[in-house]
């Protein structure tokens, strides 16, 4: 059994990095983000083998369905025609090679490999207390309260900051009229013309100045 | 019942670990798209998870210490992807471009 | 399955062996049981609605037309397989897959009968939540990799659907945590035991003379920690009786119909707009695929909401047979796997109904269904849930001396619950409704200004 772990977890690291390395190369942004998200995948499966089922799950939720599908929408709103053939690297894209690539060889590997690490023993007999996603819960509730919240906080923060700079202006679309809206707006003009609204003025003036930044 | 700390070393799952934040910062060190800068970073996270998840599992396994914070990464990773494309969306609408070498106007 | 196999092959395979092929018999039968219930969901649907406007529905192969599925998976699997000379070849091969992929994977977690359950998983409900998501990416991958524009609507707005009724669909869900104190479905439907409205709280008075065919055993009352007492058990103690399940489910169930874009929430696949959405580039098998994959997507989803909400295998005389011990566990077992599949299919045919009355709804209005009417009602009922346990489960230790109901009986509890409950829920529902009903005037003068300049 335990050949059998240690056989999936080189496949699922093989997996990992595989598609990870994929992310980075691959010249299509839209094949990277679809490696990134098998990437996610083999990371909850690398979860659920370190028995951390909450978390997997979570990983599974989160990544996969909600920050991967942001990503894609993001990719299809600023999708520039010409972008896939262009070269996607930075013209010194050797120096970010030779910095990851030393950083690896020369401070992780060393640092992790000779580095005696306290394991605790292995438990005798039955298997070992593991906290899952009933002491998670708890723990959010006693001891991380704060930051829990400001957690919460945070994601609300981050949603309003997106809403707001993402918002494009309802004036500056134009809108589809529905046939009530249509015969609406034919009754309106068929009676005497109305005063000049200052919001018109004033959304004509901003089409003005919109678009230049 | 067989366990992942008996069959793997922990070195091993570091190592994982260790590659895969190298590889996200290759990433985000070397595309031009700012979208790509993203999902580099979204790697580097990816990696510090399994490292903290790893230590947990290994050292601290009744504590639940490592998986909160691998949690609140996780929030803050979502948080930052939101608020990351939305800037990309903004950038793209007022300059018709994705790439961070053409966002240059903080440049003296 | 695997303790049946052991015994059966016994030493002669390596233990391992033996539970490899005890998990890849159980996915095979499950498997099936999905798509034989597809087959006769697509011609139960096809008949249905045929009745519901007046006209026949197929009805030339076999008797009733019972194997027209049968005539369709023929001509599915002769058709030529084409894919769009622009499209983006491995995206396109992928999608049916990855948005079949997780749909099958729902299953494994779902208690088909009273003892009869694929996996037990203690994050069930998360996991169940989480695959579902998965299927999003399938259908971005379906829209973009056909390189058509119908395609690529359809798909963001099927995931633009599918992400903004999850928030609700969870949210309904988590009353069922709260209730339930756990994620896991394993349980769901023991907790359902009991009699409407009140559950497994009218206790037996001497332990002694309690029939088995009436009684059950429960264990989950302050008033008896760990001391197991005998409960009258119907089978009907669903959650869908009390006020926080009712509210619970009708909002789980609206939020599932857009999850498995059902009318009135065939917006993606709107054929009088975009063609047909995300699938307008594929033929062949790789069609049917989207197709099953709906179709048992919509099967996992009402059996969620059987098991979560209306008791799952739970039903008259499922304990009462379970209690009889020897071979009757296992007519108890079909009995309730019958049970389940009953929900299922009433909940399917509420499905067909719908698409038989209800026109498709537009975009912004279903938004605004979303998130201005069945995320209030979702939030208002957890609040709801929490009073509920508290009442009914809390000591007065636990309410911090504020509140002691320790004198009570069970059945009183339950029954202060559903009250406050009850009145929670309606006042809510009746304040929620009646600002959605107060039509937006500000937002009309405004629009009528942009037009008009």
């Amino acid at each position: 059994m335990n050949t059998l772990i240690t056989i999936l977890f080189v496949v699922f690291a093989a997996f990992i990095l595989a598609s990870a390395i994929m992310t980075v190369t691959v010249k299509n942004i839209v094949h990277a983000a679809l490696w990134l998200i098998s990437s996610f995948f083999g990371v909850g499966a690398l979860y659920l083998l370190m028995e951390a089922e909450f978390l997997g799950v979570a990983q599974v939720l989160i990544y996969v369905g909600a920050v991967s599908i942001l990503i894609l929408f993001a990719i299809m709103l600023t999708r520039d025609l010409e972008g896939s053939q262009n070269r996607q690297l930075t013209p010194r894209w050797w120096i970010a090679l030779i910095v990851p690539a030393a950083l690896f060889g020369l401070l992780i590997v060393p640092t992790v490999m000779t580095y005696a690490w306290q394991l605790p023993p292995p438990p005798a007999g039955q298997s070992p207390a593991i906290s899952g996603a009933q002491q998670i819960g708890t723990a959010f509730m006693r001891e991380y309260l704060l930051p829990f919240e400001v957690a919460a906080i945070l994601l609300l923060v981050a949603m309003i900051g997106a809403i707001v700079i993402a918002f494009e202006e309802r004036e500056r679309r134009r809108r589809v009229l529905t046939l009530a809206e249509q015969v609406r707006l034919r009754r309106q003009q068929r009676q005497p013309a109305p005063l000049p609204e200052p919001a018109a003025t004033a959304i004509q003036a901003s089409e003005a100045t919109g678009g230049e930044s | 019942m067989p366990s992942m700390t008996e069959a793997v070393p922990l070195p091993w799952v570091l190592t994982l670990a260790g590659a895969l934040f190298c590889v996200g910062l290759f990433g985000a060190l070397s595309r031009r798209n700012t979208v790509g800068i993203l999902l580099g970073i979204e790697l580097m996270l990816n990696a510090v998870n399994i490292n903290l998840v790893a230590f947990w599992r290994y050292l601290e396994p009744n504590v639940v210490a490592g998986q909160t914070f691998a949690l609140f990464i996780i929030t803050v990773a979502a948080a930052e992807a939101a608020i990351g494309l939305a800037m990309i969306i903004a950038i793209y609408r007022a300059r018709q471009t994705v790439n961070a070498d053409e966002v240059d106007s903080l440049r003296g | 399955m695997t303790d049946i196999l052991r015994s059966w092959i016994g030493g002669a395979l390596p233990d391992w062996v033996i539970v490899l092929i005890a998990y890849l018999l159980v996915t095979t039968i499950v498997l099936f049981y999905a798509v034989g219930n597809f087959i006769m969901m697509v011609w139960a649907e096809r008949r249905v609605v045929a009745r519901m406007q007046d006209r026949l529905g197929p009805n030339r192969v076999g008797p009733a037309g019972l194997l027209q599925p049968i005539a369709d998976a023929v001509k599915m699997f002769t058709k030529e397989d084409i894919v769009p000379r622009s499209a983006d070849q491995w995206v396109h091969l992928l999608a049916p897959i990855v948005s079949l992929a997780p749909v099958a994977m729902m299953l494994a977690v779902i208690p088909w009968g009273r003892g009869w359950e694929p996996i037990d998983l203690n994050v069930a409900l998360l996991y169940i939540v989480a695959v579902s998501a998965v299927s999003g990416v399938g259908l971005m991958m379906a829209g973009w990799g056909s390189n058509n524009k119908f395609a690529l609507l359809g798909a963001m707005r099927a995931v633009a659907q599918l992400v903004s009724y999850e928030i609700p669909a969870v949210t309904a869900l988590l009353t069922v945590v709260i209730l339930a104190g756990g994620m896991s479905l394993l349980e769901l439907p023991y907790m359902q035991a009991g009699v409407p409205l009140m559950g497994a709280t009218i206790l037996c008075g001497d332990a002694a003379g309690c029939s088995p065919s009436l009684y059950t055993t429960v264990t989950s009352f302050p008033g008896s920690p760990g001391e197991p007492v005998q409960a009258l058990d119907l089978g009907l103690g669903w959650w869908v009786f009390t006020p926080v399940g009712l509210l619970g489910f009708i909002v789980f169930f609206i939020a599932a119909l857009a999850e498995g874009e059902r009318t009135p929430f065939d917006i993606p696949e709107a054929d009088s707009e975009i063609v047909a959405g995300y699938m307008t580039e594929y033929s062949g098998m790789k069609f049917a695929t989207f197709y099953i994959a709906q179709y048992i997507l919509n099967f996992a989803l009402s059996a969620l909401a059987a098991t979560a909400f209306l008791g799952g295998w739970q039903g008259p005389g499922v304990a009462a047979l379970a209690n009889m011990g020897g071979p009757w566990v296992h007519v108890a077992a079909a009995l309730s796997a019958f049970y389940l599949l009953a929900k299922i299919w009433v909940l399917f045919f509420v499905m067909i109904w719908l698409r038989g009355a209800f026109p498709r709804l537009r975009v912004d209005q279903l938004m605004d269904f979303a998130w201005k009417l069945l995320l209030p009602l979702a939030l208002v009922n957890i609040v709801s849930a929490s009073l509920m346990v508290g009442l009914t489960q809390w000591t007065s230790a636990q309410w911090g001396g504020l509140l002691s109901l320790d004198g009570f009986a069970p059945w009183q509890r339950q029954l202060i619950a559903i009250l406050v409950t009850a009145i929670i829920n309606i006042a809510a529902a009746y304040w929620i409704l009646s600002i959605n009903q107060r039509p937006t005037q500000e937002e009309w003068i405004e629009e009528e200004l942009v037009v008009a300049s």
